[in-house]
């Protein structure tokens, strides 16, 4: 038996270790995912105006703001009793769509990519893993060349959701009662502009290279498989009625299902929090704790009907039905490709909607009391904003992360978080060059302050990439 | 556009010269005569990488590939590096070694200084966890710059706020007398692309910039969003969302906020927050984020 530790992961948002113990065969037998930074969100909140929040919670991720200012807005607005006019939910997919085009090419160009193939060897690109690179040097040269390409068009992904969102990252006036753009036919033929050359990069070249890529690692549909089951809140309202373009719903053993917030519960257990174990975030509270005993992760353990579950673009297809092959290493790449795809050419049609000259704002005033949940979806998986107010204020919020759902630890019951799954029963090949388990983080796009750390049973660290015989 | 470093810092220079920026000429020739590109640090705290993302956005003076592959060399930056884990922290070790005292240093995010740093690992050195604030005083004293991006490194920022139960504190305050230069402070959330990636490059090309009490570039934090704002002369907006009119009546943050949010606006141009209808949070102020966040009022 040895293990291996990886910390920092790099190539993601935040502060991510993780650390397995292998067999004799070098087969992953244990494995913990360590959230390595603390922010005190939630609590910093509690006191100010609901709309401050808007703001606030997009500086918990540069990747994903969008989804946040959206998240805690609906929320916001759920206490207020509002439902946010076509105009702003338009404007709030447009704004957000681009948000998820720029995180998704970003994530397959600039950080999961170089799992694959060796970039220029110079800083940033190198040093880095030599192992088990498979692709030609006329591929892998193809691919370098739309890496950079991806940074421009990620960039003007940027550029078209600033149009209407103000700036990116951290947009400007999506907040409760809608977004306060009010689109130019200039505004309009501009970001068509962009959405005509980054839709042609997304269904040609992105496309093109996640084939590439899985045909010449297809063992990796069978890799990093995890629990299997799927979460998603739902995403991109398409009428004031609640449709959304990736419906909210859960897969259990295959099985689609339906999707209700109340049976959520995040514990504790084994992370470095004192607050109680098991409560839905409604009624939650966030007390940290560094160093409590048989912890290991600022992570909480978000569980559904008691059962770790896996979010991301995967859960999203499988739910809508766009792409429902397998879980794995592979399907996530394909899953978040194909979503990519059909979210640009739905912004075309929300695109065509908009109405020139119309505000998306509606002013809502504050809600003087009341609760609300926000929920959508980051790039990365499922979003849920809680929120209380009093007195015009807050009084209790709590964020369940995508990332707490898929770098969660252990929970209460014992079963490990879903990355945590994924890694185990993973052959590593050469134990100095772990490239398997960077592989199979990566696919899910971790985010935010989470780092996967690597732990010894006993909870002791270990060295990195050290492997000691025990 | 694809031109060599080395055209680009003879372009910048004549560029500077035409502005009358002053250069140290030997300085510029010791850089153009560099068998590397500077070496950068890149280190992340208590933040959110958007202020790296936000530099990933950088179109002036140039595009991040060209920054990437020919201005700087990025020794360290954990969202873009190829390398993870033992091979990253002893790539950033050995460059710090071996650049000590040349490489600028650029932190991102606070840095808590509660349960002992404990609330931000950064990775682990020889299988001991290295917090954010270790990290920032064994490296902020061999860079030659120290450059915090971003408000949080500037000022405590988000991270910082309200109770600030991790204690948060700005890099300033963690280096202060340490450090070989003053911390440069580029204020913003996230830190503009261009000041940031020009400001990289003036510190290669010229030197140690003028700043203002607040450590803080005077090139691009001498005038308030409120002094340059297209809305200054108008007449009070007509509550929020509103699309003309000055946002001062509904605590918009402007006239106290210095950066170049009006003048560069965002995204190569594209809009910036009072061009989409709502006011200055003051995201760049040293007070950011103030409880409410609009209450800039009488």
């Amino acid at each position: 038996m040895s293990t291996i530790v990886l910390d920092p992961i790099t190539r993601l948002e935040g502060h991510l270790k993780v650390s397995v113990t292998l067999d004799a065969n070098n087969n992953v037998t244990a494995a913990q995912a360590t959230g390595n930074l603390y922010r005190d969100f939630e609590n910093m909140l509690v006191g100010r105006v609901p709309s401050d929040a808007a703001f606030l919670t997009q500086r918990i991720c540069g990747v994903c703001p969008v989804s946040h200012a959206i998240a805690s807005s609906k929320a916001t607005e759920q206490a207020k009793g509002f439902t946010p006019t076509l105009q702003a939910l338009l404007l709030r997919n447009l704004i957000q769509g681009a948000n998820f085009i720029a995180s998704n090419v970003l994530h397959f160009y600039q950080l999961a990519l170089l799992d694959y193939i060796q970039g220029p060897q110079m800083n940033p690109w190198a040093p880095g893993y030599t192992q088990d690179f498979r692709l030609s040097a006329t591929d892998s040269q193809t691919l370098m060349n739309n890496y950079v390409t991806a940074l421009s068009i990620r960039r003007q992904a940027h550029e078209m959701g600033a149009i209407f969102g103000g700036k990116l990252p951290h947009v400007g006036n999506v907040v409760p009662g809608g977004v306060t753009a009010s689109p130019t036919s200039t505004h309009i033929t501009n970001f068509r502009n962009y959405l005509n050359t980054i839709t042609t990069f997304v269904q040609n070249t992105y496309r093109a290279d996640v084939n590439k890529l899985a045909a010449a690692y297809s063992d990796y549909y069978q890799i990093g498989k995890g629990y299997g089951n799927l979460i998603s809140y739902g995403v991109f309202d398409t009428n004031t009625t609640g449709t959304k373009l990736f419906p909210a719903g859960t897969v259990t053993s295959g099985i689609v299902g339906g999707f209700v917030s109340t049976n959520i519960k995040e514990y504790v257990g084994h992370s470095w929090y004192t607050s109680p174990s098991g409560v839905n975030p409604a009624s939650e509270t966030t007390t940290p704790s560094y160093g409590k005993s048989g912890a290991y992760t600022w992570l909480k353990a978000p569980r559904y009907n008691g059962t770790p579950y896996e979010a991301g673009s995967l859960a999203r297809t499988w739910i809508s039905g766009d792409y429902k092959v397998g879980v794995s290493v592979m399907d996530r790449h394909m899953a978040r490709c194909i979503e990519t795809g059909k979210i640009a050419t739905n912004m075309q049609t929300w695109l065509n909607q908009v109405v020139v000259g119309k505000s998306g704002y509606t002013n809502i005033g504050t809600p003087t009391t009341g609760t609300g949940i926000g929920l959508t979806e980051a790039p990365r998986g499922a979003l849920g904003h809680w929120v209380s107010v009093a007195t015009s204020k807050i009084s209790r919020y709590q964020i369940v992360t995508p990332t707490c759902w898929n770098a969660s630890p252990m929970d209460d019951a014992g079963n490990v978080g879903p990355i945590e799954k994924a890694l185990i029963g993973t052959h590593v090949a050469d134990t100095t060059q772990p490239v398997e388990l960077l592989r199979i983080v990566h696919s899910f796009d971790p985010c935010t302050g989470c780092s996967v750390h690597v732990m010894s049973p006993e909870g002791v660290e270990m060295s990195n990439f050290v492997v000691q015989p025990i | 556009m694809k031109i060599s470093r080395r055209d680009f810092l003879k372009w910048s220079v004549a560029a500077g010269v035409a502005l009358n920026i002053e250069f140290d000429m030997a300085n510029v020739n010791t850089v153009l005569a560099a068998e590397t590109d500077p070496p950068i640090i890149w280190i992340q705290g208590a933040g959110c990488s958007g202020c790296t993302i936000s530099t990933l956005n950088v179109t002036n003076p140039t595009t991040i590939d060209d920054v990437l592959l020919n201005k700087i060399s990025m020794k360290y930056n954990s969202t873009i590096m190829a390398a993870s884990g033992d091979l990253a922290i002893q790539n950033l070790e050995e460059c710090a070694t071996q650049y000590n005292g040349q490489f600028i240093l650029v932190i991102e995010g606070a840095v808590p200084t509660g349960a002992s740093g404990n609330y931000c690992i950064i990775g682990e050195v020889n299988g001991v966890p290295l917090t954010m604030q270790q990290a920032v005083l064994k490296y902020g004293p061999m860079a030659k710059y120290v450059v915090a991006a971003g408000t949080c490194a500037s000022f405590g920022g988000v991270s910082a706020a309200g109770i600030n139960k991790t204690g948060c504190v700005s890099v300033k305050t963690i280096l202060t007398g340490k450090t070989i230069n003053p911390v440069v402070n580029l204020a913003g959330c996230p830190v503009h692309p261009t000041v940031i990636i020009q400001s990289l490059l003036d510190l290669v090309l010229i030197g140690k910039p003028t700043v203002d009490s607040y450590n803080r570039p005077t090139k691009y934090y001498g005038k308030s969003v409120h002094d340059t704002c297209e809305r200054r002369e108008q007449d009070d907006a007509n509550g929020i969302g509103a699309t003309t009119g000055c946002f001062e009546e509904y605590g918009c943050m402007g006239p106290g906020c210095k950066n170049v949010c009006q003048t560069m606006k965002w995204n190569k141009g594209q809009a910036w927050c009072i061009s989409v209808n709502y006011p200055c949070i003051g995201c760049s102020n040293p007070t950011f984020p103030t409880n409410p966040l609009l209450s800039n009022r009488d």
